[in-house]
Order: C-alpha cells, then structure tokens, then sequence
C-alpha cells in the first residue's frame, strides 16, 4: 500500500475513533463540558462522513484502482502534489471546523463564523482534488 | 472496470463535489446571510453526499468487485470459468437500478427546496415520489447482488 493511501486511511481509522469518542461522550449526562459537546454533533457528522468514511474511501480507491500506463502519465497514480494538496486541505478544513465551530454556535463572533466557513471552502478544495486526481484512473484495465 | 461501474462512480464523484461545495456555501450563508433560502439546500446536500456520493459509489464497486455468480458449474467441476459480464448478473437490471437510484437523488434533492420556494403543488409531487424510486433501487440491488455474496472458492 503506498504512503499516501496508508496516509488516508489511518486518518481515517482516527477520524472514526474520534467521532465515536464524541458520541460516547454526548451520551454522558451532566458532563461540565456539556454545551460544548452538543454543539460539536454537526462537527461529529462531518468528522463521520467525511473523515471516516470519505477518507477511507478515498485511500482505498487511490490505492486500487487501475494505474495510469507510463505514456499517459509518468506517475501511476497521478501527481503526489495533488495528492498531497487533497490530503491538507480536507484534513485543516475539517479540523478548523471541529475546532472553531462549536464557538461559532456558542458565541455567535463574525470572525468565529468566517474561518468555520473557510474550512468548509478547503473541504470542497481537497474534494474536488480528489475528483480531479482520481478521475483518469475510472478506466478499463488494459492488459 | 465494466462500463456500468465507471458511471456510477464517475456519477458519485460529481454528486460528491457538488454536495461539498453546497455544504460550504451553507457554512458562508452562516457567516454572511446571503439568502434565507438557501437552508432549504440542507437536505439537498444531505442527499447528495449521503445517497450520491457514498451509495452510489458502494453499487458501481459491489457490482464490479463481488464474487461472480456461479454459472456454468456443472457437479464435480473443480474450476469455473469467467464468462465476463454475465456473471455478474443481469447488466440491463443494474443500468435500471442505477437509473431508478439517480432519478431518486435528484427528484428528492431538486423538487423539496423547488416546493419550498414557489409553493408549486407538482414540486411536492415530485419530491413525494423519490423515496420509492430510492426504495426500488435498494430492493433491486439487494435482489441483483445477493447470490454473489458468497465464499469465493479459489483453484
């Protein structure tokens, strides 16, 4: 498995462990951090579906499938560049996200709710990454 | 990778992309009301990455990658042989399941905030209709593709 791949999938393995703990948590009564924890279950979604299960999804699919043949792209599985542009991006926004957006919900602060709405930018920035990265390799193979 | 796969996962890339991009417009209306509509875009996007993007790639992979069905076995046969498309069932079925699956995601996720906005009756037709066309593409994959869920036994 290439360093990229495992690169996705073990964020992944700890998005998913994470987005469990915080649902475990949620389901704690009277827990000082309270408030806090509820206004992380959008954050707790997002760290689900998209670092979980999209990331994984990711990993595995830049790993397995059908390579690019030398005379159409000297790297076979497409540039590490990009791939490492995906990897930031979509980690830092949904990082800044889980960070920031509870406070955004809480206090309401312009500033609070300008960098949760940048994270969602980078998010869509690394997706559509990806989407450019992997789409030359949805092909038949050729033997 | 058949023809019937690439689409769907091509079609779940798009839908993926679309989906993020609306999630990050909700994030900026929060940031800076633009349009009280857009909160109806919610579930759309819901749809989108949820239906679109996760279980529309799940099909065109499960379609291409499960064992095949057993065909062509006779008793005593050590060995099957590949009879291509065939043995992955009925392709026809897949198209049809994809097709029903798409139209589904698309009615749910267009004619709910299209009722919202202009209150027009057929909108919420539309909408009402998706989740049996979601629910005819469920039961049509699980028909299609439970035989090949089986142990898979080598030479």
């Amino acid at each position: 498995m290439p360093r990229l791949a495992r690169i996705f999938v073990k964020a992944s393995f700890v998005y998913f462990v994470a987005a469990l703990l915080l649902a475990a948590l949620m389901a704690l009564d009277g827990l000082a951090a309270g408030q806090w924890l509820r206004s992380t279950y959008l954050s707790q979604v997002h760290l689900l579906v998209v670092g979980w299960i999209s990331q994984l999804i990711a990993g595995i699919a830049y790993w397995m499938f059908p390579r690019f043949l030398k005379e159409q792209n000297p790297q076979p599985r497409g540039s590490d560049r990009l791939a490492w542009l995906v990897i930031l991006s979509l980690n830092v926004g949904l990082l800044l996200r889980f960070a920031l957006e509870p406070f955004a919900l809480m206090t309401g602060r312009p500033w609070l709710k300008a960098l949760v709405a940048l994270s969602g930018v980078l998010q869509v920035v690394g997706i559509a990454g990806f989407g450019v990265l992997i789409w030359g390799r949805v092909r038949t193979m050729e033997i | 990778m058949p023809t019937t796969t690439r689409v769907s996962v091509k079609a779940s890339f798009v839908y993926f992309v679309l989906g993020s991009a609306l999630g990050a417009l909700l994030l900026v209306n929060r940031w800076i009301p633009m349009w009280d509509g857009l909160f109806d875009l919610r579930d759309t996007h819901v749809v989108f990455v949820v239906d679109g993007w996760v279980t529309q790639l799940i099909l065109g992979v499960g379609w291409w990658l499960l064992p095949p069905l057993q065909i062509g076995l006779k008793p005593g046969d050590s060995s099957w042989k590949r009879r291509g498309q065939t043995q992955r069932g009925s392709e026809p079925l897949f198209w049809a399941i994809i097709g029903l699956l798409n139209a589904g995601i698309l009615l749910r996720s267009l004619c709910a905030p299209l009722f919202e906005w202009t209150d027009v009756r057929l909108f919420d037709v539309l909408a009402g209709i998706a989740p049996f066309l979601l629910l005819a593409a469920a039961v049509g994959f699980v028909v299609i593709m439970w035989g090949r869920v089986r142990e898979l036994k080598r030479r």
